[in-house]
């Protein structure tokens, strides 16, 4: 070859591969760069000394792989998050230890004191999962735990106690085994109403016999139990709550139901539910107090193959900004991430492996997942709360671990994404036997930190540490005609020509919730053009040039307060 | 002996057949190997591809007949805290989940089901959701008992049937997947024994070749050897057809010449005496007595350098004792010469040869070298004679000195004598040449 056929040869590659190469180059350059922000333990520092108590005893009982969650809520309304973990307990006749959930008051200083006590919490049950919402509009929040048996309501005093009122509310006589749960208000009466997930039918006394080697006993999968239909609760604003699960279409006896989160198209909240070796469903809410399970058409219910994964945890965000938010659903080992993207025709198309969220995926159970946005740089990214199920699992497949590292894909803004977990600090790429996941600024610096529980061990706090100087701005929104807590509501930023929503979201990840104020990362601008709000009732307020590094009270009709800091 | 030499065929052409039979091999086996890939292909995709996507959805259609099953078992169970409507929403999921399944079991089944089958399927479905529909109506009537009745008695036993059917259809699938499989099998049984054969034939092809080609290096090294010798047969013809002639000349020259010219003067001596003394004529005639006896000096120096009659008379060492300082005087160069060892006797015609290749070897060193001093050494070892002129001239890498005849023609005499002959470069530069002799062929005649 001669030289000038050696050139026109090489200029030919590279007119062909121009645009393949700028976007390799794009994606070397996104993947070049530094995540921004570390997530530093604070745990032991924040005075957070939790152990999560399976209960197990040898017995392999199936809920106690599977605990438990944790909540960032408000409870004293004093503007600083607190938090709440869930814990399980021993099982009848293998009593060793009295253990509760644990609610932390945050200091306003980076720590917290154990309040569960003073709280009126330091009750035993075998909890699940939590959610967290005012559903008496008292301005307070109260606390719905998820339980295996009786699920249990505490209603807030704003006295910084809680009282049961689990029998008041209509809620009791309802033995299951609960999971996630999220108040919404899908009849828009201004009213959050309660939607529960169950697992199986499952009681210690039905507990089937599963075994890997013949002789020892092991969790079962969920096949081994019959499904258990989820329950969906009317508020009825007298402090009572009426089964509408027949009523409304929620019924489905074969769903073996993990996770839940709220999916806004219209104004109407409609509900995407993880189901574990069940398709998924997504309830679209018909605006007549029904809905129709319409994920079958929607695309989301099975993988691409067309087979029902085990889903577990959930979550929805606009990640690429399209105006239309999508879904991530965490799925077991060897089945990776369901990233689902809505398309034009409302249906939704998984694109994990498009995004880059599919290989590394493939080797871990997945369990909590929240979108936001921790590096404050206008995307969402997806974070993963990871670990098996099984002790033993190494023995059977050598590159699956126990205890995984949890994973946090960033958003490159170019529809891909890229794990940066392990740039994060040595602390929190420790691998964990991970399950709930849930975020908040509970130090008010503007950014988001994250709360993550283990199964039968610690949870952790991790505070978020940002080095590349982005700009946060910050709502949280009071409903007068809606929902107190504004759940559902859209709020949606606009800045130089470009914009990002968010929803204020009950339930999504695993048995855990996040707090309730949104946060948007604006990068190095100062302020925003404006801010919409779409209230959960369906009014809509716009206002503008708000400056960033700060949040704001927007209370529905009655305008926006700035505060001085966030 | 000239031997006669058929010119030999060229390699070439069967090489070229060679390299085409072998290309023409590779291009029809990559024909075949990539025919049999796409029939491969066309059986994967069209077949187990199809035929892994049939089954898929069947598996969808088997799960759903399940979930009816167990929807229909709790319905029987009543430990719900809801109307049997409750299940309504969940019945009509499954049947359009059921009803897309089917659409697309459809589209890519590939088994071969008969008009019967098919149309069993459908109705049973049919008969299946009308069922339903009725067990329905019956619940939404407030007629739970009914509704059950119509579950126990109809409907499980219908959703029993369909689930049959389809565990039927995923038995011929899998049957249809064996088939494939095997066929598929076959195809790379196939390819392998292709491969075997392909190897086989190559392998030969290479081995023919090589041997062909050995076959061809063979006779082309023979007629090689067979040119060389008679190269070497007429180039000696020639030395010593030169030899002979230069022999002959000079013996005439010496001998009837040299005659001639000595009676010619010894005539015009008389013949001068019998002049007057102090006449024109006598000084004329001793004048040309002198011509004629400078004449016969002439021819008698030609005569010896044709060919040294003192070789033929005296040997080869006292021919060199003359020789060496004739060329000394002659061209001023200085000439060291060294014998040493047991004189024995050398053959005239052997010594000819070595008196030729002392005479080239010093023209040279006078020609071509620039050098001013010049060494002989003449060697009687035990077993051979040795003659060595060095010189320290500018040797062979003088770029003026062209390779003449003299030296092709001092290795055939070399070759004559049954010797070596050498160049070299000694240490302090110029030249080396030696010639070896084996003592028996210096001794005898070289022919």
């Amino acid at each position: 070859m001669n030289r000038r056929s050696f050139l026109w040869g090489l200029a030919g590659l590279v007119s062909i591969s121009g645009s393949r190469l700028e976007e390799t180059w794009a994606a070397a350059a996104a993947q070049s760069s530094s995540p921004g922000f570390r997530l530093v333990d604070v745990t032991q520092k924040a005075g957070i000394q939790f152990q999560h108590n399976s209960g197990a005893y040898g017995g392999k009982l199936l809920p106690e792989t599977l605990g438990s969650g944790c909540a960032f809520l408000d409870y004293d309304n004093d503007g600083w998050q607190d938090i709440l973990l869930i814990n399980g307990m021993d099982w009848p006749g293998h009593k060793r230890q009295h253990s509760t959930l644990r609610l932390y008051r945050n200091n306003r200083n980076g720590t917290f004191s154990d309040v569960t006590r003073q709280a009126g919490l330091d009750l035993e049950m075998y909890g699940m999962g939590v959610a967290v919402g005012d559903y008496n509009n008292d301005g307070y929040p109260d606390i719905l735990i998820s339980c295996v048996g009786q699920n249990r309501l505490f209603k807030n005093t704003g006295k910084g106690t809680f009282i049961d009122v689990t029998r008041a509310s209509g809620l009791a006589g309802r033995q299951a085994f609960s999971t996630s749960a999220l108040w919404f208000d899908f009849d828009r009466d201004g009213l959050l109403d309660l939607f529960v997930c169950n697992y199986v039918k499952w009681s210690p006394d039905h507990d089937v016999f599963c075994s890997l080697d013949g002789k020892h006993k092991s969790y079962c999968t969920p096949e081994a139990y019959r499904g258990e239909t989820c329950w969906l609760f009317h508020n009825r604003g007298n402090g009572r709550f009426e089964d509408v699960t027949a009523s409304s279409g929620i019924f489905d006896s074969s769903s073996k139901s993990l996770g839940v989160a709220l999916l806004d198209k219209d104004g109407w909240p409609d509900l995407v539910v993880a189901n574990d070796t069940q398709p998924n469903k997504l309830y679209r809410n018909l605006h007549n107090g029904t809905f129709k399970d319409v994920a079958m058409e929607a695309g989301i219910a099975f993988s691409a193959e067309g087979k029902a994964r085990a889903g577990m945890g959930i979550d929805t965000a606009d990640f690429d900004n399209s105006g239309v938010s999508g879904v991530a659903i965490t799925n077991f080992d060897n089945e990776m991430i369901g990233l689902y993207r809505p398309g034009s025709n409302g249906s939704y198309e998984d694109i994990a492996t498009r995004a880059g969220m599919g290989f590394p995926s493939r080797n871990t159970l997945g369990f909590g997942c929240v979108f936001f946005d921790p590096d404050l740089d206008g995307t969402q990214d997806l974070m993963v709360a990871n670990g098996h199920i099984d002790e033993t699992v190494r023995n059977i497949r050598g590159n699956v671990g126990y205890a995984q590292p949890p994973q946090l894909f960033l958003n490159n803004g170019n529809g891909t994404f890229r794990d940066v977990a392990s740039e994060l600090g040595d602390d929190f790429r420790q691998p964990k036997v991970g399950r709930g996941l849930a975020y908040a600024d509970f130090d008010r610096d503007g950014d988001l930190d994250v709360l993550m529980t283990t199964n039968n061990g610690p949870a952790f706090l991790y505070r978020n540490d940002q080095l590349s100087g982005n700009h946060s701005i910050r709502f949280r929104l009071v409903g007068t005609k809606s929902n107190r807590d504004a759940i559902g509501a859209v709020v949606r930023i606009f800045h130089e020509g470009s914009s990002q929503p968010r929803v204020v979201k009950g339930g999504s990840s695993y048995l855990s919730q996040s707090e309730l104020p949104v946060t948007f990362g604006v990068g190095k601008r100062d302020k925003i053009d404006r801010v919409v709000i779409q209230w959960p009732t369906g009014r809509t307020e716009e206002f503008k040039n708000l400056q960033a590094g700060r949040a704001y009270d927007c209370v529905e009709s009655k305008g926006i307060n700035p505060l001085s800091s966030f | 002996m000239l031997r006669s030499l058929t010119p030999g065929r060229s390699p070439t052409p069967a090489l070229i057949l060679g390299l085409i039979i072998t290309l023409a091999a590779v291009v029809a086996y990559s024909w075949y190997i990539t025919l049999q890939i796409s029939g491969l292909r066309a059986l994967q995709n069209d077949l187990a591809g199809r035929n892994r996507k049939d089954s898929l959805q069947l598996l969808r259609i088997q799960n759903d007949l399940n979930s009816l099953a167990l929807g229909m078992r709790d319905m029987l169970d009543n430990d719900e805290p809801y109307p049997l409507t409750a299940w309504s929403a969940q019945f009509q999921r499954i049947r359009a989940d059921l009803d897309d399944a089917l659409r697309l079991e459809e589209q890519v089944s590939v088994t071969h089901r008969t008009p019967e089958q098919r149309q069993f399927l459908g109705t049973s479905l049919a008969q299946f959701w009308d069922a339903v529909d009725r067990m329905f109506a019956f619940a939404q009537a407030g007629k739970a008992d009914e509704a059950r009745a119509q579950i126990r008695l109809t409907l499980q036993a219908r959703q029993a049937a369909l689930s049959t059917a389809v565990a039927r259809l995923l038995v011929q699938n899998n049957e249809s997947e064996e088939q494939a499989a095997q066929r598929i099998g076959e195809i790379y049984d196939r390819v392998q024994r292709q491969v075997y054969v392909f190897l086989v034939a190559i392998l030969t092809a290479i081995l023919l070749t090589s041997l062909y080609l050995i076959r061809s290096n063979r006779q082309l090294f023979a007629r090689l050897a067979a040119l060389s010798e008679q190269r070497s047969e007429l180039a000696q013809k020639l030395i010593s057809t030169q030899e002979s002639t230069l022999r002959y000349i000079s013996r005439e020259l010496h001998d009837e010449f040299g005659q001639i010219l000595t009676a010619i003067g010894s005539m015009l001596s008389r013949a001068g005496n019998h002049a007057p003394e102090g006449s024109p004529l006598r000084s004329e005639l001793r004048e040309v007595c002198e011509i004629a006896q400078s004449t016969l000096d002439n021819v008698r120096t030609l005569s010896q350098a044709l060919h040294p009659v003192m070789l033929d008379e005296s040997g080869l060492e006292s021919t060199l004792d003359w020789y060496i300082p004739t060329v000394e005087r002659q061209t001023g160069v200085s000439i060291s010469y060294e014998k040493s060892g047991t004189p024995f006797p050398v053959d005239g015609s052997a010594g000819i040869h070595i008196y030729r290749v002392v005479q080239e070897a010093l023209n040279n060193v006078t020609r071509h070298s620039g050098a001013r001093e010049a060494w002989v050494r003449l060697r009687f070892l035990t077993d051979v004679l040795e003659i060595e002129v060095e010189d320290h001239g500018s040797g062979f890498a003088n770029p003026q000195s062209k390779p003449g005849i003299g030296l092709v023609a001092m290795r055939e005499r070399a070759e004559l004598l049954g010797g070596t002959m050498e160049f070299s470069q000694p240490s302090s530069g110029g030249t080396l040449v030696r010639l070896v002799i084996p003592k028996e062929r210096a001794e005898s005649s070289a022919g």
